[in-house]
């Protein structure tokens, strides 16, 4: 859960992207060290062994300047996506207050899609944490490989699949270009950071 | 589209899915190819195209079999698991902090270090039957069952448990061994105290994170509540009630007894009782109305 040092007037949040093995989690995370460096507190850690797959976590701090006379910082993790590292999903999930969902766009994955976001409602659940309640923002990646002729699926079809009860924003994205990486977060921080006003009972 | 263009396009598909990292679905392509491939004498005829792609599935096949020889959990350096204990540890006492950065080694499979951490608190005495327990986890994780019952054979004479609680750690190895199929004999706890209860009062409170407190009362019809612990002092937590809980607070009176409190850390979860030592509505602040309840949770 965010952290609110009123001495130093310093909040902390935490945002996890989250989503099935491959699906581009990192290349966000990647991405949004590249393109906003310098508001990056510290390096950005991959602790990915073995290749490009994640095993562990990535780990990226930013801090975004002063709100409300606050200092805040975001750390944002990722987690590894394939399904034999469920308790370490878990352990990235723990203080948990805002989620990005990196759905994978290809017709291949959509089973994995939907896979990956019961396996976060049941995490987020264990921690207390109701999925239709957490900020949440679903990025539906790797829309430009349809120029490419791999077959993908349209937007209804993924809304209709994870989208359908939980009515959250989405964002359409090519993590590997740029594309819709800073509107997820932005729109992803914008309700973490909504939803830590009405706990700390910010006034206008 | 003709056939050849199928072909082509299906051939890019599976290279994307192999560079996308998803080999499964790259060499389920393959084989489509190569069956519609077969399925065509003048493909079929064409050697080097059917030489090519059985070339590409055998090495997605390598690069899968690679992936699942790959360790689940490789040993990370001693600074990744530093700033995995720093990432992963919330605890604000220094005792409840060093055993959940040791439980998140754990449960990020740096069971080795794990292990060492875990047996450093042991011998400084902090909360020895959590630390005991989950150096018997690291054990079965690591498929030592051996070990864990060697350890506890060496608990069994040194001076670090009660009766009791060797009794209660003989219960969870046995359960841990059930679990993993493993038949070793536990030797048996003698009927000898191994810990004077005196000594035990001097043992730090486990910091408690949340609490749930079984409610009964016919306004209330029989339910739970559930309340993050703000401060807490010893055996004494302090809890926060929003200020429309008027009628819960009004149960929850200074001297009432509660027989069933759920205490949750970041460590363990466990049931105990307890008394509400005092009760307080916050004049000031943005929690102005709202209620403090003071909580001391029986020690043993």
């Amino acid at each position: 859960m965010a952290v609110f040092n009123a001495k130093d007037r310093i909040i902390e949040c935490k945002l996890v992207y989250y989503g099935p093995g491959r699906g581009g989690k990192t290349t966000n995370l990647e991405y949004i060290f590249t393109a906003f460096n310098k508001n990056a507190s510290a390096e950005m850690v991959s602790i990915n062994t073995m290749g490009d797959r994640t095993l562990f976590f990535d780990f990226l701090p930013l801090g975004l300047g002063k709100i409300r006379g606050c200092e805040v910082k975001i750390q944002l993790y990722t987690v590894p996506g394939q399904a034999r590292y469920r308790s370490t999903r878990k352990m990235v999930l723990k203080g948990v207050d805002g989620v990005v969902f990196v759905a994978d766009s290809l017709e291949v994955r959509r089973k994995a899609n939907v896979i990956s976001l019961r396996d976060l409602a049941e995490n987020l659940k264990d921690e207390g944490k109701s999925i239709f309640e957490v900020p949440l923002v679903l990025q539906y990646n790797k829309r430009d490989l349809k120029e490419q002729g791999i077959p993908i699926l349209p937007v209804e079809v993924m809304n209709m699949d994870m989208n359908s009860k939980l009515k959250a924003p989405f964002c359409e994205a090519s993590a590997i270009k740029g594309d819709g990486v800073g509107a997820t977060l932005k729109q992803a921080l914008l309700m973490t950071l909504r939803e830590l006003q009405k706990e700390l009972k910010w006034t206008r | 589209m003709s056939e050849k263009d199928i072909i082509k396009r299906l051939l890019k598909e599976a290279e994307i899915y192999r560079t996308q990292g998803l080999l499964s679905d790259s060499k389920a392509k393959y084989v489509e190819i190569l069956s519609l491939v077969n399925r065509n004498p003048t493909f079929s005829r064409n050697h080097e195209l059917v030489q090519g792609i059985k070339g590409k599935i055998r090495a997605v096949e390598k690069s899968l079999r690679e992936l699942k020889e790959r360790p689940d959990r490789p040993e990370l350096t001693r600074d990744m698991q530093k700033l995995i204990k720093k990432l992963f540890t919330f605890s604000q006492t220094k005792e409840a902090a060093a055993i959940e950065g040791a439980v998140a080694l754990a449960k990020f499979g740096q069971y080795d270090q794990a292990l060492n951490e875990f047996h450093s608190l042991l011998e400084q005495g902090v909360l020895p039957v959590v630390t005991a327990k989950n150096i018997v986890r690291c054990c079965m994780s690591l498929r030592k069952a051996d070990a864990a019952v060697e350890y506890y054979a060496k608990w069994l004479s040194a001076d670090l448990f009660s009766f009791d609680e060797l009794k209660e750690l003989r219960a969870f190895i046995a359960t841990a061994l059930e679990k993993e199929g493993v038949r070793i004999d536990l030797p048996e706890v003698t009927a000898r105290s191994r810990k004077s209860r005196a000594k035990r009062g001097e043992e730090t409170f486990l910091e408690i994170s949340a609490i749930s407190i079984h409610l009964q009362g016919d306004s209330l019809q029989d339910r739970s509540l559930d309340l993050e612990v703000q401060f807490q002092s010893a055996n004494t937590v302090t809890v926060h009630l929003p200020s429309n809980s008027r009628e819960v607070a009004r149960l929850l009176a200074p001297g009432t007894r509660l027989d069933d409190i759920q205490c949750f850390s970041p460590v363990t979860v466990f049931r105990s009782s307890g008394t509400v030592a005092g009760t307080a509505t916050i004049k000031h602040g943005p929690k102005r109305g709202d209620y403090t309840l003071d909580i001391t949770i029986d020690a043993d």
